[in-house]
Formats: structure tokens, C-alpha cells, sequence
């Protein structure tokens, strides 16, 4: 919460550089206590909330999984003591946070697997799609962002920046979908069928990090992590792109033309520095995000990560199976901004004076 | 504002990274196209690729509850007994069976010589020890437990005689352990130590010990299941060396793989994808006959199993004529030609059509085919005069008949039949709320009796027991509201006294003719009104597969139901001009090729680039 406080400021003060006093740095253990403080007041939060939210919703999971099975009434009984419905609210609330403290997210109706090792095996398909299509659209929207800033008005600018706000407005199932068509039916036109339409990988192509696999997981990765991409990407530029603008018109930028820099010098190591903190708010969050994937693109291209697992935790209801993911995807958000709040003490030198 | 000075280098840097960027992506496309069909390929192995009904989460059988994984379990395990193809059983791991004077002993005998595909045998102990699992430990049972409920006990005598003495007489003890939907035979020797830690077990240390037509040879979660052929299977050898059974969560990526050549089957495709794949080369389109209905049920009277009334059942349609107006009104064959494009029939009987032993048709004269002029003259009849609103009022009470209507607001088939529904009811002057909501909380009010018609959905096995099982009295709840698992709060002794008949009649001709009875009794009952029977749609590629499908097609062209247990050993790769080329290795050499050269050229334009902004760096 409190980066977001952040975004309003500017950047760094360019007058002067800032008193870094032996009392500023002394104030670190208090800043960071807080901050973890108010991190953990903010997880028994979600505790509570996740909790709350998964009890009210009305259930039945022993008839939502057994539905077009043969059961006996005993057996329906049996599944019901199984996944604790007999106890009363406070003790699947009590329970409830004692596991998750260990470690212990619960047992999956669905599944009949532990949450835990469920959430682990999904985590590695995530942070593949999701840390590419970041690391791609970050790199790719500031870059299209400042020269957008730099320039603004230039056709470049107009350009990228209808782009980016076109894209950035479609929904990502649609755009998913339509790019799935296109290039992995073969049925439109004269387009091949180039792309896989789903999956990780292709079955029975091995595993393991051999260049075969990892050519293969690429292929199976371009189209979700185009999606993505396309999607995202536009709030770099957007945001990259209104900070240099605000740093235009700096006196700080004067000068250092007149020391007779060459223009990309003084955006690249002047105008940038200053733009870039709203950005790197806008990153963490996205960063925070992350785990939770994309649970639109990662149904559509049928890839095997957590947003992937709370859909289908979604469709029977799978109530400790959304509860855990609910948890793990809320704390990576936490996390991420208790991090991103320490990074800002570095970063941005006021944050350090207050 | 200053202008930069801008030399022809940062220029040239652009264009060549735009050049650069357009190369990495035509090469992973490149690469990866013909990564993938050349490994497909490349150990010379004929391989099946069908989409798995649902995701994967276990192998464990004793456990097992979705249709992607029993369609493999079925496969990799062995049955007593197995189908043909009008649903009947017939022998499997059982040579023959005999039962006894007294109907409750059934003696199978096990067929000799067969082996697990470790090399140990297969006997008659191996089928005692599952059953007695099953039986005994409630873990077991999850999944299967009710199919044996009636079992005393199960001994094997010896390696090839295995009988079963019921508590009751069971007629359909020929459907209890059948590939897919029954119980499958484990080894005992294997399945001895996991008993302990059956719970979490999955079975997934491959390749699994089993025997069917199919050894389960690994699995990549939510993503694809591999099975290699068993060769000495003694039904008959699968006729391609590799099944692979591949999961898509999106049915609109699962159409796109089969048209793009990735998948040779695919199976629950809806009607709109259905005649987009009708126009595809290469591929050919099946219907085959229903194992569900889709229908409307109408709370008639819920009650406890003491005949406490619960819930907020509106009372009016207690009443038979009010139902049956209901019934008169519905046009069904509009739906079937608008909701699922004429790809079914229009309903009547309990049973689907895929089951023709059991399926059951009204005569002319009880048909209750739509009828809104009957309708109305069977509603004034009995008093219910037109309101001013159009709506019409019960002469005892003075209320509207004005009834809530629950539909799955997830199904996009409820969604369109609902308001076509609606009015036609109003033509009749009944009126109808549409209220959608979840699968859970349709089920919760449905359980509680808090509604009044419902939108339901059922299909069944081979065994229609279960299925008629829930409009029998005891399925209704306890007085706590609990153990309740009625379809609808039907409750007729009539009925009943017909479901405990069949079940003794080892007679199949007599059981069925006692179980079309049972329905004749629901249709005229009207609480479950069965609008249509829609239709399995399935596509095949013609240029990669032959031999998938069994038995004739009907008139209609509609194929008898099909079961992966058949269509999978049949199943064989394409010969003659509809074949596909087979593929080369030269793509994947290209794509190597091209991809050294970007790699390269990467390489060298990031060094380039740091020795040209090196004056700059300090």
C-alpha cells in the first residue's frame, strides 16, 4: 500500500544531492520493522479474508465430485468427515491457521492431493510464461516508452502509443483465442498451421534440458507469451512514457546539454534515471502479480501453471485448493511490496529522509 | 529543443535488431514445427494422439472419479467382464459364470494362462483381494464402493474360480467390474503395500503393472498421458505401438490441434465446432447415440424420507395436470433444432438412446408431444382461470402461477433454452422467473427443496441402476436433511416396488422390459421432463487414422455409442492415398541452421554495440 503512495512523487530531488546524515541510516531497523509489520497485519488479513470468503460460499463438494458417480449414502458420509464439513466453522477456522502456518495448505477435493505440492508443481509452468512475458514486455515498454516521451508527437510515438493502448484494452482470452486460430488450426486461409495450439510441450518429445526440449518448450511457449505481452506491455509504455515527459522541461536537462552531451546521453543517463521509479512501482506489482498468472492465457493455450489450477479449482468448487492458491498468490503480492518498499529506501533518497 | 546527432550507426544497430527480431521468431516457429513432428515420429513408432476427456489427477482405480483418467484405467486394468457394442456384457478376464438356485451365488470362471505385464499370473486371488479391498476399507471404496454393497462375500477357491455371494439378489452383477465404468482388477502382489497409504497414493511410478490392451507408460501432469501397446493382449493387439492421450482446457485449442494435425480424435466437441470441422479437409465428423438427457425437473412435493415436507416448493405444482400442461407446452423438437442444432432427439423416456435394450419410446396415444392447445384446455378444466396479466390463478388459494426457474448460469445450453422455455409457458398462462446460478447453488437449494423447476442434466453407464436408483423413496434426505441424493423429491411405491424387481431378474430380457415400466411411470409423472437426448460429437482425421469407429450408423447416421476400451485396440494408422506424407528430418536441420545464424549474429551485434558506446562508459 504504501508504494502506491509513492507514485505520486516525481523523482528524486535533481537540485541537490540529498544529506545521507548517520541518523537517516540509523532509522533503517525501525523503517523495516514496520514495513514487515504491517506485512504480516496485512497476511492475517488475507488469513481471514480467504477464510471467510471460501466458508460463505455455498458448497457441496462430496455431490460436486461425486456427481454422475454411483455413491451410497454412507459413502457420501464418509467423504464428508473426510474433508472436515462435519466440524463446526471455528474449528476448520482453527485448523485452518494452524496448517497454513506450517506450511500446510490443505487437502484438494479435486485432486486428492495435497495443496502444497500441488501449487509447487504448478509454479515452474508460471514463472516460465509469466517471467518471460514480464521480462519482454518491461524491456520492451520502456524502451518504446521513452523514445515515445522523448519524442512525443513523433510518429513513433503516436504509433506505440495507439498500440499500446489498443492492446492494452483487448480482452486476453479474446486475443488468446484469435491467435490460437490463426496460427495453430491451420483452418484460416493459406496461414499454417505453425504454433501448437496447447500444452508445455509436445507428448513423447522427452524431457529434461536437452536442446530439443528446451527448442520445443519455446515453441509451446511463443504464442501464450505473445498474448501476454501484448497485453501488458502497454502500461510501460504509458507510464514510461508521461514520466519523461514530466522531466522534460527540467532545468537539470539544460544543463547537461550544455555541457554539450550528446542528446542520447542525456536521456539515457539523465532523463531515464529520474522517470523510472513510477515504473519500477508499476514492475513490482506486476512482479506480485506474476504467481498468480494469467489464469485467461493459461486456460486458453492450455498451460500447465497455477492460474491454470485455480480455474479448475474454480469449476467444481475445489475449496481448499482455491483457499491455498488465495493465499500463496496474495503473500507473493505482499511480499513483493515489502520489497519493493525497501528498494525504494535505495532507490529514491527522500524516502530515506522521511 | 535540441536535435540529437544522429549517425548512420544507432540507425543501422535499429534495423538490424528489428531484422534480428523478426528471424527469432520465424525460427521458433520454424524449429518448433518441425521439432515437433519430427519427434513424433522419430523411433519409428505408429502413435495415437486422442484429447483426454478431462484432466488427469490419479491412476489410483480405487479412487479414480473423472472420465480422463478411467478411459486409461480402463485400459491398463482388467475386468471380469467387458462390453460389446449394444452395451451388453460380455467375457473378459471371466471365461463364463454360472449362479445359483437361490440367485445369490455367482461363480466366474477365470480365464488361465494370462500375466500381469511383470510376468506374474493372473488369478482369481488377484480379483478376490480387489473386491475384498473394496469391501473392507472405505478409502477403497470412493470410488467404487456402492458396486459392491451388496457383496457378502467374494473367495477364490482357486486360481481360476472366483465366487461372489450377494446379501440380495443383484441383476446387474455382470455390469459391476467392466473396463471404464466398473471396477478394475489389480494386482494384489503389487497393490499389497500401498493398501497403508492408499489416500495420497497416485500410482504413477511407470510403467504401471497391469494388463489390458494398454501399459501405462508415463504422464506429464495436465498436459498428456503415454500408453504403449500391449502386444499379446488376447482380444487382440492395439494396432499402433503408442497412445497418447493429451489434455486441453480449452475445447476451441483442443478443435485448432486436430485441424492443425496434432491430434487424430477428439472427442465432446460442441455443435458449432461440429460444423466448422464438417467443411475441414481431412477430417471426418461423427455423432454417436446419447448416454444423457438434458430436462427440466419440477418440484412435485419435496419431502423427507418420513414424509415431512421441506423447503419452498411452490404447492400448485403438486398437482399432476399442472405438470402435465407443462409438459404439453414445451416444444422439444425446437430445441433440438435450435439448442444443439439437430444433433440429438427429442426426449421422452429415462433412459438415453446410446443403451438400445433399455431405451424406451411412449405410445402415440401417451405421448406428450407438444401441444399448447391441450395444454390450455387441461388447465381451464381444472379451474385455473386467466388472469388480467395473462398469468393464471389457482381457484383454491388465489395465487399466480408464477414459478421460479433455476438454470446453470456456466451452461450456455440453459442459457438459450431457458427463455424459449419461458415462452412458451406464458402461451400457456404460466409464468416463470429465470434465475441463474452456480452448479453448487442450484444443487444446494435443490437439496434443501427450495425450488420450484430446475434445469438437470444426467448420463449414465451401461448400467442404468444408479440412474434410476435416484427417483426411488429412498434417496429422498433424513429428517436433518442429510443422505439425501434424489434427483428430483420423486417418491412413488409403485415405482419402487419395480426398481426391487429388476434388480432381482437375472432374465436380461425380463429386466428390461420391468425397467421400460419404470419409465413409462416417471414420463407420465412428469417431474423430470426430458427435453432432448444429445447426440456425442467427435471428430476424426481421416488422413491419419482408420479402424477408430465400430458398428453401423443408423439411419439418421448417428453411430451406436462408442467406448475407448474398443475404439482404441481398433484403431489403426491410415493407409492408402488418405494418408499423410511423412515427415522429414531436412525442416529440423533448416531450423538448427537458422537458429546458429541468429544466435551468432545476436552475439555479435551486442559486442558491436558495447564497443561502439565504450567511449561513453567510464
Amino acid at each position: 500500500m504504501s508504494s502506491v503512495e509513492v507514485i505520486g512523487q516525481a523523482g528524486p530531488d535533481p537540485a541537490g544531492p540529498p544529506e545521507r546524515g548517520p541518523a537517516a541510516r540509523s532509522d533503517l531497523p525501525s523503517y523495516l520493522a514496520k514495513k514487515v509489520a504491517a506485512a504480516v497485519v496485512s497476511f492475517f488479513m488475507v488469513l481471514v479474508i480467504g477464510f471467510v470468503i471460501f466458508s460463505l460460499m455455498p458448497s457441496n463438494p462430496v455431490a460436486a465430485i461425486t456427481r454422475g458417480r454411483r455413491t451410497s449414502t454412507e459413502q457420501q458420509q464418509f467423504l464428508h468427515e473426510q474433508f472436515g464439513l462435519d466440524k463446526p466453522w471455528w474449528e476448520q477456522f482453527g485448523d485452518f491457521v494452524w496448517r497454513t502456518l506450517h506450511g500446510d495448505l490443505g487437502y484438494s477435493w479435486g485432486y486428492q492431493d495435497s495443496v502444497s505440492s500441488l501449487v509447487l508443481s504448478r509454479l515452474g509452468p508460471t514463472l516460465l510464461l509469466m517471467g518471460a512475458a514480464t521480462l519482454i514486455s518491461v524491456v520492451l515498454g520502456l524502451w518504446l516508452g521513452i523514445r515515445s516521451g522523448w519524442r512525443h508527437g513523433s510518429l513513433l510515438d503516436r504509433l506505440a502509443s495507439g498500440t499500446a493502448l489498443t492492446l492494452w484494452s483487448v480482452p486476453t482470452f479474446w486475443l488468446g483465442l484469435i491467435l490460437l486460430v490463426l496460427f495453430a488450426s491451420g483452418g484460416v486461409g493459406p496461414i499454417p498451421s505453425i504454433f501448437p495450439a496447447g500444452n508445455m510441450s509436445t507428448p513423447g518429445s522427452g524431457s529434461g534440458f536437452t536442446p530439443a526440449h528446451i527448442l520445443d518448450v519455446a515453441w509451446h511457449l511463443f504464442l501464450p507469451c505473445l498474448t501476454m505481452v501484448a497485453v501488458i506491455f502497454g502500461q510501460y509504455v504509458t507510464i514510461m512514457r508521461s514520466s519523461i515527459i514530466d522531466e522534460l522541461g527540467s532545468p537539470y536537462l539544460l544543463t547537461a546539454r550544455a555541457k554539450g552531451l550528446r542528446d542520447d546521453d542525456v536521456r539515457r543517463k539523465h532523463a531515464v534515471p529520474n522517470a523510472l521509479l513510477p515504473s519500477v512501482t508499476v514492475i513490482f506489482l506486476q512482479l506480485g502479480t506474476m504467481v498468480g498468472g494469467a489464469i485467461t492465457v493459461e486456460t486458453v493455450f492450455s498451460w500447465p501453471g497455477l492460474g491454470y489450477l485455480t480455474f479448475t479449482a474454480l469449476k467444481i468448487p475445489d475449496l481448499p485448493l482455491l483457499e491455498g492458491t488465495f493465499i500463496v498468490f496474495s503473500s507473493t503480492v505482499i511480499v513483493f511490496n515489502l520489497l519493493a518498499d525497501i528498494l525504494y529506501r535505495f532507490l529514491d533518497p527522500r524516502v530515506r529522509q522521511q | 529543443m535540441l536535435k540529437s546527432d544522429r549517425g548512420a550507426a544507432p540507425r543501422l544497430r535499429r534495423g538490424v535488431a528489428g531484422v534480428l527480431g523478426l528471424a527469432v521468431v520465424l525460427a521458433s516457429a520454424l524449429l518448433g514445427s518441425t521439432a515437433g513432428t519430427a519427434t513424433a515420429k522419430d523411433d519409428e513408432q505408429s502413435t495415437l494422439r486422442v484429447a483426454t476427456a478431462t484432466a488427469v489427477t490419479t491412476f489410483n482405480p480405487f479412487l479414480s472419479y473423472y472420465d480422463g483418467e478411467l478411459n486409461v484405467i480402463g485400459n491398463i486394468y482388467p475386468s471380469l467382464m467387458s462390453l460389446d457394442q449394444d452395451g451388453k456384457p460380455v467375457p473378459y478376464l471371466a471365461e463364463s459364470y454360472e449362479t445359483s438356485e437361490d440367485n445369490l451365488t455367482w461363480t466366474f470362471k477365470i480365464r488361465d494362462g494370462l500375466k500381469w505385464s511383470d510376468g506374474e499370473p493372473i488369478t482369481a486371488k488377484d480379483a478376490a483381494w480387489t473386491f475384498n479391498l473394496i469391501m473392507s476399507d472405505p478409502v477403497a471404496a470412493t470410488a467404487n464402493g456402492s458396486l459392491v454393497s451388496n457383496f457378502k462375500t467374494v473367495e477364490a477357491p482357486d486360481d481360476t474360480t472366483l465366487v461372489i455371494t450377494t446379501k440380495e439378489p443383484q441383476a446387474n452383477m455382470l455390469y459391476v467390474s467392466i473396463p471404464i465404468s466398473g471396477i478394475a482388477i489389480v494386482p494384489q502382489h503389487v497393490w499389497e503395500g500401498k493398501v497403508d497409504s492408499l489416500k495420497g497414493y497416485k500410482n504413477m511410478e511407470f510403467p504401471v503393472v497391469g494388463y489390458g490392451p494398454w501399459i501405462l507408460a508415463g504422464n506429464v501432469t495436465n498436459q498428456y498421458t503415454t500408453l504403449k501397446a500391449n502386444k499379446d493382449f488376447f482380444m487382440g493387439a492395439p494396432k499402433y505401438d503408442r497412445l497418447i492421450t493429451q489434455y486441453f482446457s480449452n475445447s476451441d485449442a483442443a478443435v485448432a490441434a486436430l485441424q492443425g494435425g496434432q491430434l487424430d480424435q477428439l472427442g465432446g466437441v460442441t455443435a458449432t465446432q461440429f460444423d466448422t470441422l464438417q467443411n475441414a479437409p481431412n477430417i471426418k465428423t461423427y455423432q454417436q447415440a446419447s448416454d444423457g438427457w438434458t430436462a427440466i425437473e419440477i418440484n412435485s412435493g419435496a419431502k423427507t424420507r418420513s414424509g415431512k415436507p421441506i423447503g419452498t416448493g411452490n404447492p400448485i405444482l403438486k398437482d399432476d395436470t399442472v405438470r402435465k400442461a407443462i409438459a404439453l407446452a414445451l416444444n422439444r423438437q425446437k430445441l433440438v433444432d435450435k439448442v444443439i442444432n439437430g444433433r440429438g432427439i427429442v426426449g421422452a423416456g429415462y433412459l438415453p438412446p446410446g443403451y438400445p435394450q433399455f431405451f424406451w419410446t411412449p405410445s402415440e396415444e401417451e405421448s406428450l408431444s407438444y401441444n399448447p392447445d391441450k395444454a390450455n384446455a387441461l388447465l381451464d378444466e381444472a379451474g385455473y382461470t386467466m388472469g388480467d396479466n395473462g398469468i393464471r390463478v389457482d381457484p383454491k388459494t388465489g395465487k399466480p402461477l408464477m414459478f421460479r426457474f433455476g438454470i446453470h448460469s456456466d451452461d450456455t445450453g440453459d442459457a438459450q433454452i431457458a427463455p424459449y422455455v419461458q415462452e412458451w409457458l406464458k402461451a400457456v398462462g404460466i409464468g416463470t422467473k429465470v434465475e441463474a446460478m452456480s452448479f453448487d447453488q442450484l444443487n444446494v437449494n435443490l437439496s434443501k427443496g427450495d425450488w420450484d423447476m430446475l434445469m438437470d442434466g444426467w448420463s449414465t453407464g451401461p448400467d442404468p441402476t444408479y440412474l434410476l436408483s435416484i427417483q426411488t423413496c429412498a434417496t429422498l434426505p433424513l429428517d436433518d436433511g442429510s443422505a439425501g441424493n434424489t434427483d428430483s423429491f420423486y417418491c412413488n411405491p409403485e415405482y419402487d416396488a419395480l426398481f426391487n424387481k429388476q434388480i432381482t431378474q437375472f432374465d436380461q430380457g425380463e429386466r428390461a422390459e420391468t425397467i421400460k415400466s419404470m419409465q413409462e411411470i416417471l414420463y407420465q409423472a412428469n417431474a423430470d421432463i426430458i427435453l432432448y437426448y444429445k447426440n456425442g460429437l467427435s471428430a476424426l482425421r481421416t488422413d491419419q487414422v482408420g479402424g477408430y469407429l465400430y458398428g453401423e450408423p443408423d439411419s439418421e447416421g448417428f453411430y451406436p455409442l462408442q467406448n475407448q476400451f474398443t475404439n482404441w485396440r481398433t484403431a489403426a494408422p491410415a493407409t492408402g492415398e488418405d494418408a499423410a506424407p511423412a515427415s522429414s528430418q531436412t525442416g529440423l536441420w533448416i531450423g538448427l541452421g537458422i537458429a546458429a545464424v541468429v544466435v551468432v549474429a545476436l552475439v555479435g551485434t551486442v559486442v558491436l554495440r558495447r564497443r561502439a558506446t565504450a567511449g561513453l562508459r567510464e
